[in-house]
């Protein structure tokens, strides 16, 4: 039950045989991406991506806690993914598959674990009260391509979102409201995403955002994370047929021209948003004063 | 006052799909269902003659608990009630409805999580009729609180739902039929049957008796009834997916 | 016709809106039952007739039918009767176990339902493979099965034409609804271009002509299958734009000039235009 309904035959061999002559279902070329559209949530930090027919909202909270012992320091970022039916009727409410904890470790490794989000500037007070930064993500429709996917909305949503101010006053940690203090944004330290290669055909054909009939006659995967800067900081080869050493160094050269494109158009739609927002603030600020 | 908002089907791979917002108590909920499919595990054992229906309720930005398991089974009860699992199709098979919760704070700790239950309850109604799932009957819903001067708030904000002495769901058939009742706090036998007849008038119009026995509409009645948005919203979704048949006749 | 009736389940269907003729016994579609309500003192036991979904409600005076349109996206859910693209999932002994619809139940299909089939001459068909087939039975009582079959028991042969297994092409996902109006518009005997509000079918089928046609089958569990082996080099290509063309058509409702629109943009997109 936890797997996809097997593609038939003919539809293998039908996008085998299509891809050996440069061509894909959606018309799309091999290095393009699905029409990718971000849009916001009332709230800070809630996003909902649609890539395709892939469609993933992610929200991002806060919350203040007390850091771990080990690290007094460090305030705590945690990335929640959990599948349910909605996204696809193969998944089963309230329990896991195999390719919710390869995404999570992907995702993990991409974001979390390369440092994205400055976890020291979460710190409030050393030992004793740190922010705790959660994303949650909920993937409502799925059509492929689900790290890529999530991997944008969730630096989106880093990115936009605004946390509530907190001060240390005599040793007492106060936090301000929404109306009180201007919330601040979080401390990103550079923007990595992660970009999914399907190899078919013997490594003959390498695409890139495939659809998840796409992904089910593929013969292996490969994930480059990389940010705007060219660094590379995660890279994985799980399964399947091998792929050529030169390949993987080409196509790395790829995903950086990717990220940055990817990156130009978050940026692009978030600072729309928030534009947009500050000037309804001003404008019910205003508002306010009239009213006095 | 903005009334609520939804649509219908919008998600691929689920057979039916809705999403419902409230602006009132600002949840945004969207539901999914797959049905009839099959359940993994035998969990038809016990009901070998009918569809088995699953709720599954997601919170927005924290990790589910005892209170999404609290409702999840009050939308079991109430929704197996309306869905007809004998019809073709649909015995032995599974109605997997699950909700997410995408816009709107989190419940707190210690809070009711009766605030929630009426926009779960609408966007469940609206993604069983998305998917086609065969049902006896319709519902309506309301939500009101009693605030602690004795007033009654319909759909109440989250700071009048935390100051409330108490609140109550109601849900009626679309003959007027009580199908769900759930309160929580204080309150005496008067005060329930005004919320109830507060929930009857929000849900299906304000009916007043009048002398002549004609049934005239109130005054309420110009608001939106909880019971036209549902019609309204299938019935624009129907005309736009048969736009090629209504618009040839 | 008058405006369009729209039922919710457990709205009562007006007796106005029924056919008249009475000839015949009235034939109730999906999504509606009959009720009877019962006998008070004052009225005798009367019927009622019911929404079980919410739909459209539809007349046929001439079969004296009426029935309700749902959605487009539900689920197919197997009627007698109906002509399906079914996958095989594995086969046993006497009988291939297919997917209709995925996640579900499979269906069964006899080894030896196929036309000329025998022990000796029946196809042998492996995990994946399609077929196209009609549903024979459902079954009676609760979780039943359902069964296929590609001939018809009585003469023999595979009716209508096409039955069997469907070898090559391509099979594209498409809502149920359009399924329905597919398979109406390919099987239509009217004269028309545009049936059902297609003219997506039509179009094609002048503008691929010149390629050497294509071969389509419609199951109505939501799948179509496209073969354009004759059309050589461009075969691929022209599969992918007639599935497109499809899929684009249901996903945004287009009307019958917007849908030949369609059809030269992608014909030109693809460099099919001829």
């Amino acid at each position: 039950m936890s797997k996809e309904a097997p593609l038939s035959v003919a539809e293998r061999e039908f996008i085998l045989e299509a891809l050996r002559q440069d061509s894909r279902l959606d018309g799309r070329g091999a290095d393009q991406f699905r029409p990718l559209k971000i849009s916001f949530g009332e709230e800070y930090g809630h996003v909902k991506l649609e890539l395709g027919k892939t469609s993933i909202v992610v929200r991002i909270s806060s919350e203040v806690t007390k850091p771990r012992d080990d690290r007094p320091f460090d305030g705590l970022f945690n990335i929640n993914l959990e599948m349910t039916a909605m996204g696809s009727p193969a998944w089963e409410n309230g329990r896991s598959n195999e390719l919710e904890a390869y995404v999570t470790h992907v995702l993990d490794s991409v974001i979390r674990r390369s440092n994205a989000l400055d976890t020291e500037s979460l710190c409030i007070l050393k030992g004793v009260s740190c922010w705790s930064i959660r994303a949650d993500v909920h993937i409502i429709d799925y059509d492929g391509n689900l790290t890529d996917a999530a991997c944008i909305a969730i630096m989106t949503g880093l990115q936009h979102f605004r946390r509530p101010d907190a001060v240390v006053r005599d040793g007492q940690v106060v936090v301000y409201g929404v109306e009180e203090r201007v919330p601040v944004a979080l401390n990103i330290t550079h923007k990595p995403l992660s970009i999914t290669f399907n190899t078919f055909n013997e490594g003959h054909n390498i695409i890139l955002d495939a659809t998840r009939k796409e992904e089910q006659a593929s013969e292996g995967e490969l994930v480059v994370g990389i940010n705007n800067g060219g660094e590379v900081c995660f890279m994985s080869k799980f399964s399947g047929a091998p792929i050529d050493a030169m390949e993987v160094v080409t196509r790395t050269r790829v995903a950086l021209e990717k990220v940055k494109e990817l990156n130009a158009q978050i940026e692009k739609v978030m600072q729309a948003d928030l534009a947009k927002r500050a000037k309804k603030g001003m404008a019910e600020e205003s508002r306010a004063e009239n009213d006095r | 006052m903005t009334g609520p908002t939804a649509s219908l089907s919008h998600l691929s791979r689920a057979d039916g799909s809705a999403s419902f917002k409230c602006p009132t108590t600002g949840y945004n909920v969207l539901g999914s269902v797959n049905a009839p499919i099959e359940l993994p595990a035998r969990r038809d054992a016990l009901k070998p003659e009918e569809a088995t229906v699953e709720v599954f309720v997601k919170p927005g930005n924290t990790t589910a608990g005892v209170g999404e398991r609290y409702v999840e089974g009050i939308l079991r009860t109430m929704l197996q009630k309306v869905i007809l699992g004998r019809e073709r199709g649909f015995p032995r098979r599974g109605v997997v409805i699950t909700l997410a919760i995408l816009g709107g704070d989190a419940v707190e700790r210690g809070d009711s999580y009766l605030t929630l239950l009426p926009a779960l309850l609408q966007t469940s109604l609206l993604t069983l009729l998305s998917a086609g799932v065969p049902m006896s009957m319709t519902f309506s819903t309301a939500l009101l609180a009693v605030t602690k001067s004795g007033d009654i708030i319909s759909d109440p904000s989250p700071v009048d739902a935390k100051t409330a002495s108490s609140l109550h769901v109601l849900a009626f058939s679309p003959k007027g039929h009580l199908l769900l009742n759930e309160s929580q706090g204080r309150f005496d036998f008067d005060t329930w049957e005004s919320v109830r007849e507060r929930a009857y008038s929000s849900c299906r119009g304000a009916v007043i008796t009048g002398s002549d026995g004609d049934i005239a509409m109130g005054e309420e009645g110009e608001d939106s009834r909880a019971e036209d948005f549902i019609r309204e919203t299938v019935e624009d979704h129907l005309h736009r997916d048969y736009a090629w048949k209504i618009d040839s006749a | 016709m008058s405006a369009p009736l729209i039922l919710l389940p457990g709205d009562e269907v007006p007796s106005d809106h029924l056919p008249s003729n009475n000839s015949n016994p009235l034939k109730l579609g999906p999504g509606l039952r009959l009720l009877s309500q019962p006998s008070s003192k004052s009225t005798p036991a009367t019927h009622v007739l019911t929404a079980t979904q919410a739909g459209l409600v539809t007349t046929d005076a001439k079969r004296n039918t009426v029935s309700l349109l749902s959605f487009s996206n539900c689920r197919y859910i197997p009627t007698v009767n109906d002509l399906v693209i079914a996958q095989i999932h594995h086969s046993s002994v006497d009988y291939f176990h297919c997917m209709v619809t995925p996640h579900t139940a499979h269906a069964l299909l006899g080894q030896l339902s196929f036309e000329g089939a025998s022990k000796k001459t029946r196809p042998m068909l492996k995990q994946g493979e399609l077929v196209y087939a009609r549903v024979l039975s459902i079954g009676v009582g609760a979780g039943a099965e359902v069964e296929l079959t590609c001939v018809n028991p009585a003469t023999g042969k595979s009716d209508p034409g096409g039955l069997g297994p469907l070898i090559g092409g391509m099979v594209f996902d498409v809502s149920t609804g359009m399924a329905a109006r597919l398979l109406r518009a390919s099987s239509s005997s009217e004269q028309s271009d545009i049936i059902d509000g297609l003219a997506v079918l039509s179009e094609l089928g002048k503008k691929l002509e010149s390629l050497g046609g294509f071969e389509l089958a419609v199951g109505r569990n939501g799948k179509v299958w496209v073969d354009c082996s004759n059309a050589g080099d461009s075969a691929i290509k022209a599969t992918i734009a007639i599935g497109r063309c499809l899929q684009t058509t249901d996903e945004k409702s287009l009307n019958p000039a917007d849908q030949k629109k369609l059809v030269t943009r992608i014909l030109r997109e693809m460099n099919l235009a001829s």
